[in-house]
C-alpha cells in the first residue's frame, strides 16, 4: 500500500518534472534548434521572399572559392588568438590584486571593470573613435608621442586596425572575466595558503602551484567561450573600421552579415555561419581535449 | 499545490504568447482593413529636421481627404530604417511604403517585393515629376517610386579662407574649375609650423564606408559617370582610372589633406571645418549652410551648445573639380517613397491605394516643407508652386543657392536600363574591392595600378572581358 502510494507520487512528481522541463524545452526548439535547423535548410537555398530555390551545395563552394572568405577566417583567428590569451592574463591579474581588498572595495572595482560590459556597444565605439583619433591631437596619439612615438593612423592603417580593435576588445570585455576569477580565487580554501606559507613558498610560487592548478576549471571555461566569442566577433569591426582597410579587419561574423543583411545573399550567408559552427566546435573540442585532460568539475 | 498550479498558468501564458507571434495568415489576397478602411502602412525616417513632427498632420490631412483610406506611419532613425526594412522585406511583410535612397531600388527589386506603380498611379502624378529625376525610380519599364528630392553631394568652403588664398568662388560657383585648379588652390589653404599642421586645404570624411562617396562623387568628373556605359559595359576598368587615382593620392602626397584621411569620419571633418583645421571640405551638401549659420549664432549668443572651438564660419557650396579635361558631373542623391508589396497578393485597390499615399507624401506642400528645410529646390510642379507660397528662410546665401540650382543641371542622368542583376554585382564589386582598396590607395598602402588591376580582376569575373571597359 505505502510502495503504491510512494510510487503514485513519484509519477506525480515525474509529470510535474515533464511539465517544468516542457518550458526550457520548448523554448529551445523554437530559439535555438528551430534557426539553427532552418539556417541548415536556407544553406542549400538561393532565398527570397517569393521565390525560393534548392542550389545544392553551390553556396558552400562559393564560399570555398572566395578568397575573402579565407581572409576574413585568418583575421578572426588573429583576433581570437591574441584576445582570449591576453583577456584572460590581463584579467588574473587584476583578480589576484582585487583579492585582498575589503569586501566594499572589492565589489567597487568589480563594478569599475564591468562598468563598460554594460554600456552600449555603439556609445563604446564612440568613446574609442575619440580614443583612436587619428590626427596629432588624438587621445592615443598624444599619449605615445610623450613615449617619442610618431603619430598613428589607428583604424585607417592596415598595420595597426587590427591592433586597435584588439586594444578595444580587450578594454572593454575584462569586467565578466575580473568578476569570475575573483570568484574562483575567492572559492580556494585558505588551508592551502597557510600550507604554502610554512613551506617558504613565495608569492610567486604560491600563484604558480597553489592559485593557477586551483582555477584552471575556470581558466578552461573562460578560454574556450572566449574563443567561441572571439570567432563570432562582429560588433566591433562592424562598428569601428567596417572591415577595412583594404579588408584588414573584416571578420567571419562581418561577412556573414554583409551577405544576409546587404547583398540578401541568405543562402551564401547561412552556409558561412555553418562553416564557422564547424570551425568552433573542432576549436573548442580540440581545447577541452588539450587543456581540460586533468580538470575534474 | 496552488504555486503549481500558478506555475502552470505563468508557463502555458509564456509559451502561448510566444507561439502567438508564429501564426499564419490566410493565404490569397491580402486585405488590411481597419473599420472597412484600406491600410496603407509607411516606414519613414526623419528625413528633415521637423519631417516626423510633421507627418502626423500629413496623416491626418490624407485621411482626411481619403475617407476610406487610412495612412498609418512609423518611424524610425536613420540608423535603424535600413536594417528594419531589410528584415520586413526579407520576412516578406514589409510596410507598403518606405523612403530610401534610390540606390536601394535595385537591391529591393532583386527580392521581387518591389511593386511596379506605373499600372497603378494616376497619369498625372507621373507627369508631375521632373522626367529626368523620377527615372532614378524606374528600372527597365518599370516605376518603383516617387522622387522626394535631388541633393547636391559637393565639395564646401569657408568663406573668409577662400578669400584670404585670393580663390576667386563665385568664378568657380559658375564656371566650375580643374583638378590642377584645384589642387594648387587648397595648398594655400594649408597652414603649418614644421610638421604639424593646424591646417589643411581639404578634408573629406572617408572613415569606413563614407570613403565610397569621396570615390563615386569625384569619379564622375574623370569622364566615368556611372558603373556602366551606354552599352552597358564596366567602366572602372577604363586606363582613365588609374591617373585619376594618381591624382586623389597627390592631394595628400601634397600634405593638402590629412595623411590620415583613411581614418577621418564624417563628424571629425565637419568639426575640422568649424574649429578651421581645414579650409574645404566634403562631403558637402547644401543644408551645411543652415548647419553653420546656427552654429554661428550659438557663438554669437555665447550658447554652450556651440562646437567647442569653432569660429564664424560662411558655408559656400563648391563644385566638384574635373580631371583630365572631362566635363563637370554633379552627384546627385535622389531619395523618395517606393511601394512594396507583401508575400500574398496584393489587390490592384489597395495598390492604387498605395500609389495614392506615396504620391501625397512626395509631393505638394510635403515637398516643399522637406526641400525648404534641406536648402534644396522641390523637384515637382506641385512642390515648387508649394514652395513658392511658403516664407522665404532668412539669411540665405543666393550665391549657394543659384551654385546648386546649377549643378541641379548637370546631375548625372539616371540609368533604369541597368538591369538589376547587373547592377547588385557592381554593388558588390564597390563593397568588396573598391571601397577597401580606396581605403588602402588613402591610407599609402596600395598603390594606383594595383587598386586598378584589383578592378580588374574582380570585374573580368563578375561581367567577363568582354562585359568591361578595355581601353
Amino acid at each position: 500500500m505505502q510502495t503504491a502510494k510512494k510510487r503514485k507520487r513519484l509519477n506525480n512528481d515525474a509529470k510535474w518534472g515533464y511539465v517544468f522541463v516542457f518550458v526550457p524545452i520548448v523554448s529551445f526548439i523554437i530559439f535555438t534548434l528551430y534557426p539553427v535547423v532552418q539556417a541548415a535548410i536556407v544553406s542549400f537555398q538561393s532565398y527570397k521572399p517569393l521565390k525560393t530555390e534548392f542550389v545544392g551545395f553551390s553556396n558552400y563552394s562559393n564560399t570555398l572559392k572566395n578568397g575573402l572568405f579565407f581572409k576574413s577566417i585568418w583575421n578572426t583567428a588573429v583576433y581570437t588568438a591574441v584576445t582570449v590569451p591576453i583577456s584572460i592574463l590581463v584579467a588574473f591579474i587584476i583578480s589576484i590584486l582585487l583579492v585582498p581588498f575589503k569586501k566594499r572595495s572589492q565589489s567597487f572595482f568589480k563594478a569599475v571593470f564591468y562598468l563598460p560590459g554594460i554600456a552600449s556597444g555603439v556609445a563604446l565605439s564612440f568613446v574609442w573613435k575619440w580614443i583612436f583619433d587619428p590626427l596629432p591631437s588624438g587621445l592615443l596619439n598624444s599619449v605615445i608621442r610623450a613615449f617619442g612615438i610618431q603619430n598613428q593612423n589607428w583604424l585607417g592603417s592596415s598595420q595597426t586596425a587590427m591592433l586597435s580593435l584588439i586594444i578595444m576588445t580587450i578594454f572593454s570585455g575584462l569586467g565578466s572575466t575580473v568578476i569570475i576569477y575573483v570568484a574562483a580565487l575567492l572559492g580556494i580554501d585558505p588551508t592551502y595558503y597557510e600550507v604554502a606559507n610554512i613551506d617558504g613558498a613565495t608569492f610567486l610560487q604560491r600563484i604558480k602551484y597553489v592559485v593557477w592548478p586551483m582555477v584552471k576549471p575556470t581558466t578552461v571555461f573562460l578560454t574556450i567561450t572566449g574563443v567561441i566569442n572571439a570567432f563570432q566577433a562582429f560588433q566591433t569591426a562592424y562598428l569601428m573600421t567596417g572591415g577595412g582597410p583594404d579588408h584588414a579587419t573584416t571578420m567571419v561574423g562581418l561577412l556573414i552579415f554583409n551577405n544576409a543583411f546587404k547583398y540578401f545573399n541568405y543562402g551564401e550567408a547561412c552556409a558561412q555561419a555553418l562553416l564557422l559552427a564547424g570551425i568552433i566546435a573542432v576549436f573548442a573540442v580540440f581545447q577541452f581535449k588539450v587543456m581540460a585532460a586533468d580538470v575534474e568539475y | 499545490m496552488k504555486k503549481r498550479n500558478l506555475s502552470v498558468l505563468l508557463a502555458a501564458a509564456m509559451i502561448a504568447s510566444t507561439l502567438a507571434g508564429c501564426g499564419t495568415t490566410a493565404k490569397g489576397t491580402a486585405v488590411q482593413q481597419s473599420n472597412g478602411k484600406d491600410i496603407v502602412k509607411a516606414l519613414l525616417p526623419p528625413v528633415s529636421a521637423s519631417y516626423q513632427e510633421k507627418l502626423m498632420e500629413y496623416a491626418k490631412e490624407f485621411n482626411e481627404a481619403n475617407p476610406d483610406l487610412e495612412l498609418q506611419i512609423t518611424t524610425a532613425s536613420w540608423e535603424d530604417i535600413t536594417e528594419k526594412l531589410d528584415v520586413q522585406v526579407n520576412a516578406g511583410s514589409p510596410p507598403d511604403i518606405a523612403f530610401i535612397g534610390s540606390t536601394g531600388v535595385t537591391k529591393y527589386l532583386d527580392t521581387e517585393m518591389l511593386v511596379d506603380i506605373s499600372k497603378y498611379a494616376d497619369k498625372e502624378m507621373i507627369e508631375d515629376y521632373n522626367a529626368d529625376i523620377i527615372n532614378y525610380f524606374k528600372n527597365g519599364d518599370g516605376l518603383y517610386g516617387f522622387p522626394a528630392y535631388v541633393e547636391i553631394q559637393a565639395i564646401g568652403g569657408n568663406k573668409a579662407m577662400l578669400e584670404e588664398a585670393g580663390i576667386d568662388w563665385q568664378g568657380i560657383q559658375k564656371n566650375g574649375w580643374t583638378y590642377e585648379e584645384f589642387r594648387e588652390a587648397i595648398k594655400k589653404g594649408v597652414v603649418k609650423d614644421g610638421d604639424n599642421y593646424s591646417r589643411y586645404g581639404f578634408v573629406f570624411a572617408c572613415s569606413g564606408v563614407a570613403a565610397k562617396d569621396y570615390f563615386s562623387i569625384f569619379v564622375k568628373n574623370a569622364g566615368m559617370s556611372a558603373a556602366f556605359d551606354k552599352d552597358l559595359k564596366y567602366t572602372y576598368t577604363s586606363s582613365h582610372m588609374v591617373p585619376f587615382l594618381k591624382d586623389i593620392r597627390a592631394l595628400i602626397d601634397d600634405g593638402s589633406m590629412p595623411k590620415e584621411l583613411s581614418s577621418v569620419d564624417a563628424g571629425k571633418r565637419w568639426n575640422m571645418f568649424l574649429t578651421e583645421q581645414t579650409m574645404i571640405t566634403g562631403k558637402g551638401l547644401s543644408v551645411f549652410e543652415k548647419l553653420a549659420t546656427d552654429n554661428n549664432k550659438k557663438l554669437a549668443a555665447n550658447d554652450g551648445s556651440a562646437v567647442e572651438g569653432s569660429q564664424e564660419v560662411e558655408y559656400i557650396v563648391l563644385p566638384v573639380p574635373t580631371f583630365q579635361g572631362n566635363k563637370q558631373q554633379a552627384q546627385g542623391a535622389v531619395d523618395g517613397y517606393v511601394c512594396f508589396r507583401g508575400k500574398d497578393e496584393p489587390s490592384p485597390d489597395h495598390l492604387k491605394n498605395v500609389a495614392k499615399a506615396a504620391y501625397f507624401l512626395a509631393s505638394g506642400k510635403r515637398a516643399a516643407e522637406t526641400c525648404q528645410e534641406l536648402y534644396i529646390s522641390p523637384i515637382c510642379k506641385s512642390g515648387e508652386e508649394a514652395f513658392a507660397s511658403l516664407p522665404p528662410m532668412e539669411g540665405k546665401n543666393e550665391n549657394n543657392t543659384n551654385a546648386v540650382k546649377n549643378l541641379a543641371t548637370q546631375v548625372a542622368e539616371a540609368r533604369p536600363d541597368i538591369p538589376a542583376d547587373l547592377g547588385a554585382k557592381a554593388i558588390k564589386i564597390e563593397d568588396e574591392v573598391i571601397l577597401p582598396k580606396f581605403q588602402g590607395l588613402l591610407a599609402g598602402e596600395i598603390t594606383p595600378e594595383e587598386m586598378h588591376e584589383a578592378i580588374k580582376k574582380a570585374a573580368v569575373e563578375a561581367f567577363g572581358e568582354e562585359g568591361c571597359v578595355m581601353d
